[in-house]
């Protein structure tokens, strides 16, 4: 029979718990052998997936087909008529066409509770948000491309205004890929670029300025982590699940507070 | 270009590999998967202007597997034979630009492989809730709007499919012994 704890345990590696409950499962497991075999077998096959499984990415045929459709979909939703409106006007009745848009609602009646998410107006979150969405676009990503830090920290030096903590963290599933200077709140930030899985983590830093850091949010489906080393403040931007990404703010502000002293 | 558009791109393109990575695990179908794609952006696109939240990757992936179910009800209908569990996924996803690191490369491709077919022989609710929990790196609220089943089934779907993944890996190790690590 299965510990009754198991489903805990689980929720407990998804770091879904919050602190008390986590701690109580971790004495838990400290005794209970059946769920220190359960957390090994959960890391095993979360390791396996996240290295071993193919991730595809959409192929170029496909987002031109996409943004094809897009301007197909675009031109019909035009209140203007045009020639490819009228030749459609005699193959279907009219009111297909006048009521396509019930779908649509049907689909944001059933997507209400996305609504609840109060707007933010802070413009630094949409600067970094905006940097990391221009950052995923083909190109765009590294302006060094290295997974030593022994490369990626002296370009800093020479394409921006800061020294981040620079550090492969492989081992932890945290892939150093390489740099990128961005030029945001009038200053040249540092970026360093991470891989996670099928996602990718872009940690920008700068000169922190008087002030506190806005809290950690979640805006346009990216989470962003925020934290101040010494003189400088950083946040991480991705949309890996916030326990991932707090796991690589863990290591950075280790390694950060290490350096420091 | 006009400015519902232009949003539309910032805010929802983003996610377009997340959406077929998604739809190529749920089909297990490269053809299949394009169509479910482009049906669920167009579908995003019109349903736009409601979405004011920040999750918009769950609302994509949600509108995402609602156009595979109605594919696979429509195959239904046509007599179509579903394709047989152990199909084959190695005909050319894209990887993810990797740089190369050439010890490793061939060992890694291998281990791809099994997974990749171990995998795609789970069944569908197994197969899409471990996708969203440990690639797509979801959390259980997410997931359970994504599936549209309460969290509670998120947790004990979600043991219920690392636990078969396990099994199945174990069985190929003990059958291959080559083949796992």
């Amino acid at each position: 029979m299965r510990c009754a704890e198991s489903l805990r345990v689980q929720a407990y590696f998804d770091g879904e718990l919050d602190a008390l409950s986590a701690a109580d499962i971790e004495r838990h497991s400290e005794a209970c052998a059946e769920c220190r075999a359960l957390l090994e077998d959960l890391e095993q096959v979360r390791t396996a997936l996240r290295q071993d499984v193919t991730y595809a990415s959409t192929p170029p045929a496909l987002r031109a087909r996409v943004m094809r459709a897009l301007d197909q979909e675009s031109k019909v939703q035009r209140p203007r008529l045009n020639s490819e409106r009228l030749t459609s006007w005699r193959s279907r009745p009219f009111w297909k066409g006048a009521f396509s848009g019930i779908g649509a609602t049907a689909i944001a009646a059933s997507l209400a509770f996305f609504l609840l998410a109060p707007p933010l107006t802070n413009p630094l979150l949409d600067d970094l948000v905006s940097a990391h969405v221009r950052s995923l676009m083909p190109e765009h990503l590294i302006d060094v491309v290295s997974t030593d830090k022994h490369t990626v920290k002296p370009w800093f030096a020479g394409h921006t205004d800061v020294s981040p903590v620079v550090a492969d963290f492989a081992q932890q599933g945290y892939r150093l890929i390489g740099g990128r200077a961005d030029y945001f709140d009038h200053q040249r930030a540092a970026v360093v670029v991470y891989q996670h899985g099928a996602h990718v983590i872009n940690v920008f830093s700068w000169a922190a300025t008087e002030g506190s850091l806005p809290e950690n949010t979640t805006r346009n489906g990216y989470h962003l982590a925020f934290w101040k080393t010494g003189n400088l403040a950083y946040c991480a931007v991705s949309d890996t699940g916030w326990d991932e990404l707090k796991g690589l703010v863990q290591l950075l502000q280790d390694l950060g507070a290490h350096d420091n002293q | 270009m006009d400015d519902r558009r232009r949003r539309f791109e910032m805010l929802v393109l983003p996610h377009l590999d997340a959406a077929y990575r998604f739809a190529r695990w749920l089909s297990r179908s490269p053809g299949d998967a394009d169509d479910i794609v482009q049906e669920a952006i167009l579908r995003a696109f019109r349903g736009f202007d409601a979405l004011r939240g920040s999750d918009v990757k769950a609302w994509l992936l949600t509108i995402v597997r609602n156009c595979h179910l109605t594919a696979v009800k429509q195959q239904q209908r046509r007599g179509f034979v579903p394709l047989p569990e152990e199909h084959d996924v190695q005909d050319g996803p894209a990887l993810i630009a990797n740089t190369p690191d050439p010890e490793n490369t061939s060992i890694r491709r291998d281990e791809e492989r099994t997974l990749d077919r171990l995998m795609s022989a789970l069944p569908e609710e197994h197969r899409e809730i471990l996708v969203l929990r440990e690639i797509e790196e979801m959390d259980y609220r997410e997931i359970a709007a994504v599936t549209n089943v309460p969290i509670g089934t998120v947790m004990s779907r979600l043991a219920r499919a690392r636990a078969a993944l396990k099994a199945r890996w174990l069985q190929e190790a003990e059958g291959e012994p080559h083949a796992v690590r």
